[in-house]
């Protein structure tokens, strides 16, 4: 009965697991320009061989970086129904509109050609894919590192006024703050319950009465966070913090051979996953 | 954002941003609703809530981290595509912060609700629309998913909107913030 009050206890966010392995090693700047140039690389490519290949390199990546495979796997089965569903979905109705491809079958609007299994196959491959990649970057990053990474990729566009250091403190703001809520939350949950009230108890087609459960715990968790903020907004002023002012940095990041190595290795991976043909 | 970004603009996007991930992460920002889109949202809010309190920039900032939050999180493939994960949230504030300053004048409530009720409606739009754009869903599948889903999710839009917003800004009294050096005072 309590379990279902344990937030804290499900928040993968930060989840960092320390192997020391040469991923974990990687410059994060160089880091999160190979995933970025990767997933961009997954998000175009739609041939089958190509999605295979790079299912192989996310797998050669968990090995890399000694991270067991498991912690990916886990990502994808709580999405194996909606996968089935759209993909249903898909092959259903999609027959029509991605055209082209070999018809096999037609029945009234339901249509399956060879394009529209092609486009099934690839979207669930490709959604493997995403989270094995996204794992392996948030296992072997730490929030503080991918924070960092994030504001020197930023850099250039410091030219063109985006302030990029402010940015990066949202960010580390609003992850720090994530476990805080996340207690509040369970406090005030509790607090409710105690009260009465329950939560997500009600049959899942009561959609009205469902959203009511949760006023109760949203509004308040609001005011808790803005009254949070207004003592933080205070404390930053009483100690002179000005936004945009040029500051050192504590943590300087030196990249070296093979730091260039994964940008390019990354890029062959790219090359190779597009130009495979089928 | 005439001013660059404020200690309090900076804060404000960060406590609303956690808030984001926190419905996300926990799951309880999802309402379960029997349609092919599975759940209404309601973590689009906090970027509604930043953008009416805090102006346009926030609101965009908020709804980038709602947008990577839910492109990093997902379990519908659909959310595995940055293009529709992150690009249509980034609008949420800024259509939800127009509306507020547009109507502003007229009252104070009825712009409040009426700016929650197009930041959802923006969400809704503009992710279904980026899906049918990408290829995901099929164009009346996802006219059914915005009737079914979208407008529940509008409606507790502008009930959590006004409760906050109008309790925040506490309309006809003091205001409730500390500082006296950000902020438009």
């Amino acid at each position: 009965m309590s379990a279902e009050f344990e937030l804290t206890r499900n928040i993968t966010i930060g989840q960092y697991l320390p192997t020391g392995s040469i991923v974990h090693r990687l410059d994060p700047r160089f880091k999160l320009a190979a995933f970025i140039i990767m997933i961009l690389a997954i998000a175009i490519c739609n041939t089958y061989v190509g999605n295979i290949f790079a299912i192989l390199v996310c797998m050669w990546l968990f090995q890399v970086s000694k991270i067991p495979i498991h912690y990916g796997v886990s990502g994808i089965k709580p999405a194996i129904p909606f996968i089935i569903i759209l993909a249903v979905l898909q092959l259903l109705f999609y027959g029509g509109i991605a055209n082209g491809g070999t018809v096999y079958f037609e029945y009234g609007f339901v249509t399956i050609t060879s394009e529209s299994i092609r486009l099934v196959l690839v979207s669930a491959m490709r959604f493997v894919e995403v989270i094995f990649l996204s794992s392996v970057l948030t296992l072997s990053t730490s929030t503080t590192e991918l924070t960092h990474g994030m504001e020197r990729l930023m850099g250039p566009l410091e030219k063109v006024k985006f302030p990029v250091h402010a940015f990066a403190l949202i960010i580390t703001i609003a992850i720090r703050f994530v476990p805080t809520f996340a207690m509040e939350m369970e406090k005030m949950m509790k607090a409710q319950a105690s009260r009465g009230a329950d939560f997500g108890t009600g049959e899942w087609w009561r959609i009205v009465r469902r959203t009511k459960d949760m006023f109760p715990i949203i509004i308040p968790l609001f005011n808790v966070a803005l009254a949070r903020a207004e003592d933080l907004i205070l404390a930053m002023e009483a100690r002179c913090y000005v936004p945009g002012a040029s500051r050192t940095r504590f943590a300087h990041y030196t990249a070296n051979s093979k730091d260039y190595v994964a940008i390019v290795v990354s890029i062959v991976i790219s090359a190779v996953m597009l130009g495979i043909p089928w | 954002m005439e001013k660059g970004l404020t200690v309090r603009k900076i804060v404000i996007a960060g406590v609303l941003g956690a808030i984001a991930i926190l419905l996300g992460v926990t799951r309880l920002g999802y309402i379960p609703v029997p349609t092919a889109a599975g759940n209404a949202t309601i973590m689009h809010i906090p970027a509604v809530i930043g953008g009416i309190m805090e102006g346009w920039g926030v609101g965009m900032i908020i709804g980038l981290i709602f947008g990577v939050s839910s492109f990093l999180n997902a379990t519908v493939p659909l959310f595995k595509d940055p293009l529709v994960a992150i690009l249509p949230r980034l609008f949420i504030g800024v259509t939800a912060y127009l509306t507020y300053v547009g109507l502003k004048n007229v009252n104070q409530y009825v712009a409040i609700g009426v700016a929650g009720f197009v930041g959802a409606m923006t969400n809704t739009i503009l992710v279904l629309g980026m899906a049918v754009i990408r290829g995901y869903m099929a164009p009346g599948v996802a006219a059914t998913v915005a009737i079914t889903s979208g407008l529940p999710e509008a409606v507790v839009s502008v009930i959590v909107t006004l409760a906050v917003v109008a309790a925040w800004k506490k309309i006809g009294s003091a205001g409730k913030q500390k500082s006296k050096i950000s902020g438009d005072f």
